[in-house]
């Protein structure tokens, strides 16, 4: 173990995965609901004025493998705030938990509309929009924490 | 990767143990992803490109959009795992070798860009079917090359 820079590597790719896993998610969430034959826009319209409806099995189909998966991706990404000196333990564990619940929470926003709930998508929208704003802020802390703190790792929080 | 990074555990018997276990796991996985992808879009050419593309003789539609995105969505986030959790160990066992930072960085890069190489073949002509396939097995055998590595040295400590 002499060379704990090339740890960095890894991770900054891993930043860089999640980016393109982000956007695929987006993309084929967005072609479940029509953007193939329509613009982003008017399918953005589409969702929040009449979603698409989906079976139950369709919908647990989709919600099992990305509850694994959305949760083994944020413990990865969260997990290297714990390398931090740069942000705070308590800030970090905030918006650790902020980001699980806001995953949580856009996975089963379609069983809302499902279930009859709401009759809009703007919910579904909303949460996701959230999920993914929150999770790109996570990833630039990691990369703040990486690139900005690397030759003061002894150094005091100054982070919230 | 705090685990493989931590100083207390440099020596640990166990460590070593379990890091061999998820090598040659990984080790077959790479081996079956390969095949599973052979299954999927194709094993040869004109396979390939009956599934990309179709054929209007063989009444062969071509793949839709969302499951090839799909696809490409499941292969870049198993690259991901797959990628950090061997790199992570190589960078423990090999990181006094000059060349393992080149080779994390092509493993990466290869395991980046052969998902999205795909798209870009779906989407535009059969040379980037070529590009994939080339990237693909190159991806595999370098990680196939680290797991291997990882295997025999902690086979030797």
């Amino acid at each position: 173990m002499k060379n704990t820079n090339f740890y960095i590597i890894p991770i900054v790719y891993m930043l860089l995965y999640t980016v393109a896993i982000l956007v695929t998610g987006i993309w084929l969430f967005l072609l479940s609901q029509g953007l193939g034959d329509e613009s982003i826009g008017v399918t953005l319209y589409h969702i929040i004025e009449a979603p698409v409806l989906k079976s139950i099995y369709g919908l647990m189909e989709v919600a099992t493998p990305h509850l694994v998966s959305m949760g083994i991706l944020i413990f990865l990404v969260a997990h290297f705030l714990l390398f931090s000196t740069n942000v705070s333990k308590a800030f970090s564990k905030k918006i650790s938990i902020i980001l699980f619940i806001t995953a949580f929470a856009n996975i089963l926003a379609y069983f809302m509309i499902s279930f009859g709930l709401f009759s809009s998508g703007w919910l579904k929208l909303l949460l996701m929009g959230s999920f993914v704003l929150l999770f790109v802020f996570v990833l630039l802390l990691v990369a703040f924490s990486l690139f900005s703190n690397h030759s003061k790792e002894t150094s005091p929080s100054k982070f919230p | 990767m705090k685990f493989v990074i931590s100083k207390d555990l440099e020596h640990s018997k166990l460590l070593n143990t379990l890091m061999m276990g998820v090598s040659l796991s990984l080790l077959f996985y790479l081996v079956f992803d390969v095949i599973l992808h052979g299954f999927i879009v194709g094993s040869d050419i004109p396979t390939i490109s009956n599934t990309l593309y179709g054929n209007v003789d063989e009444f062969i539609e071509p793949i839709l959009l969302d499951t090839l995105l799909l696809q490409v969505h499941i292969d870049l986030f198993m690259s991901l795992l797959t990628l950090m959790i061997l790199s992570t160990m190589y960078i423990r066992l090999f990181s006094e070798e000059k060349k393992t930072k080149w080779l994390i960085h092509l493993l990466f890069i290869l395991g980046l860009v052969t998902p999205l190489m795909l798209l870009v073949a779906y989407m535009s002509s059969l040379f980037f079917v070529y590009m994939w396939i080339l990237m693909l097995l190159a991806g595999h055998l370098l990680a196939i090359f680290f797991a291997v590595r990882i295997v025999k040295k902690l086979f030797s400590l």
